[in-house]
């Protein structure tokens, strides 16, 4: 049960460290890898909703460790923008990613990307902070506004959690689909267009549309039953 | 229809967490009832997380990262408690009005409806702060007398239909008037009208019998 024997999290652990150790931000890359992850949030929004699902079910330290690795610094740097200070932007940081800790279970893929729902806490409890800090007296609280936070009682229209593990599986076989057929999959199903519409933008013969959703279509249902 | 929005600065500045808890929460009280605005909400905010997200941060740092990963997930799971997600419902001489989300909380801690002027009836919602807040309710005909604002009134239109020699109004519609404005509200559906209204200073009357008003209209600020 304790994950902080677990290698793979140890060897996360020591990476920070040795990192924040030598002044350089390289948090969550291995040791063997030196660059910065420079990647952009939507870059590897796929990889992360993955790592959120598995804090989410699992409790998975390492995933979280992924998480961490790639969000506290880009925190650090916003709440230092907006705070000005370094402990308070550490207080935040702290406070956004022990909600992403605890309410995984919160996050829906379906709704959003994990950036904007992580930047989305990180603002609430920026707004919640700096009216302490003003002494503002107002009874009026982030989760008045965003409750994001705010565990729902059980609504029977939500999806049944089978078929939202199905969803899950698919987002990520999806990412595996050869780009062209990708986007076309994307913007007909993600984005509601039409195959006309999607001919349109892509500047490519509606039949090629046609063809190319069928293929995806076919390699995904072969995907998802050579994964079962 | 909804035809009076909070401008796109507005939007912007409440996406970001910026604008004060008083104007944040009646703008986000729009935002329920408005699908245009929460759509640009949600614009706002994804190009808010790439603003802060996208550049890489910089390679200097003091912090402790490594134990705060390590405190954080040494952290017992708090299940939190469900919240009931059920809409609260305002009540008024026997009528039901629905509240925008972002008021329900506030449902709880409404004062007594009080009979202002004429048709005028109103009910303080304590939200603290040096601003009032208060839900009015406009019977048909009902009016308030013309009135210009010494700081800033924003009110949203909760149920019904207003005009005010200005403009007409309809449910969702949010306005902010200030002392540029001069205005006569006035209920003019059969349902009356039910409005949710933030001011910062008393309101300061301008015609016939109500500028007698104005030596107490503190009175009615409260």
């Amino acid at each position: 049960m304790f994950i902080e024997n677990d290698p793979y999290f140890v060897h996360c652990v020591k990476t920070i460290n040795v990192h924040v150790r030598n002044k350089r931000m390289l948090i969550g890359i291995p040791l063997e890898n030196n660059k910065p992850d420079v990647r952009k949030p939507k870059d590897c929004a796929a990889e992360m909703a993955a790592h959120m699902d598995r804090v989410a079910k699992e409790r998975c330290k390492a995933s979280f460790a992924k998480i961490f690795g790639y969000f506290a610094p880009r925190l650090r740097s916003y709440a230092l923008k907006q705070m000005g200070n370094e402990a308070i932007a550490m207080e935040l940081v702290q406070d956004t990613m022990s909600n992403v800790w605890q309410k995984a279970h919160l996050f829906n893929a379906e709704k959003g990307s994990p950036s904007t729902w992580i930047f989305t806490i990180a603002r609430n409890i920026r707004f919640d902070m700096l009216r302490k800090l003003r002494n503002r007296k107002e009874d009026v609280c982030s989760d008045d506004m965003w409750p994001i936070l705010c565990e729902q009682t059980a609504d029977p229209k939500e999806k049944s959690l089978d078929e939202k593990i199905t969803l899950q599986q698919v987002g990520e076989l999806f990412n595996e689909l050869p780009l062209k057929q990708k986007a076309v999959i994307e913007a007909i199903y993600i984005e509601g267009k039409s195959q006309q519409e999607v001919a349109d933008e892509l500047n490519i013969p509606l039949g090629t549309v046609k063809s190319r959703t069928r293929l995806a279509l076919q390699r995904l249902k072969d995907m998802l039953e050579t994964h079962d | 229809m909804i035809k009076f929005h909070p401008n796109n600065q507005q939007l912007s500045e409440f996406s970001s967490g910026v604008m004060s808890p008083t104007e944040s929460l009646i703008v986000s009280a729009h935002c329920d009832m408005c699908v245009k605005c929460s759509r640009k909400i949600s614009l706002y905010t994804e190009s808010n997380t790439n603003e802060a997200f996208n550049d890489s941060p910089d390679a200097e740092s003091e912090h402790a990262f490594g134990s705060m990963l390590f405190d954080i997930t040494s952290q017992q799971i708090d299940k939190g408690i469900a919240r009931e997600s059920s809409t609260k419902v305002l009540e008024l001489d026997g009528r039901q009005f629905t509240l925008p989300r972002s008021l329900n909380r506030f449902a709880a801690s409404i004062g007594n409806w009080s009979h202002l002027v004429g048709k005028i009836w109103q009910a303080p919602v304590n939200i603290g702060g040096d601003t009032v807040a208060n839900f009015i309710f406009m019977e048909k005909g009902g009016s308030v007398p013309e009135h210009t604002h010494r700081g800033t009134e924003m009110t949203l239109v909760v149920n019904g239909e207003f005009s005010d020699g200005l403009a007409d109004y309809d449910s969702g519609d949010f306005m902010v008037m200030d002392e540029k404005h001069v205005h006569t509200p006035v209920a003019t559906s059969d349902e009356g009208c039910l409005v949710f209204s933030i001011v910062d200073k008393p309101l300061h009357f301008t015609s016939g019998w109500a500028r007698l008003i104005n030596p107490f209209s503190h009175l009615f600020f409260k």
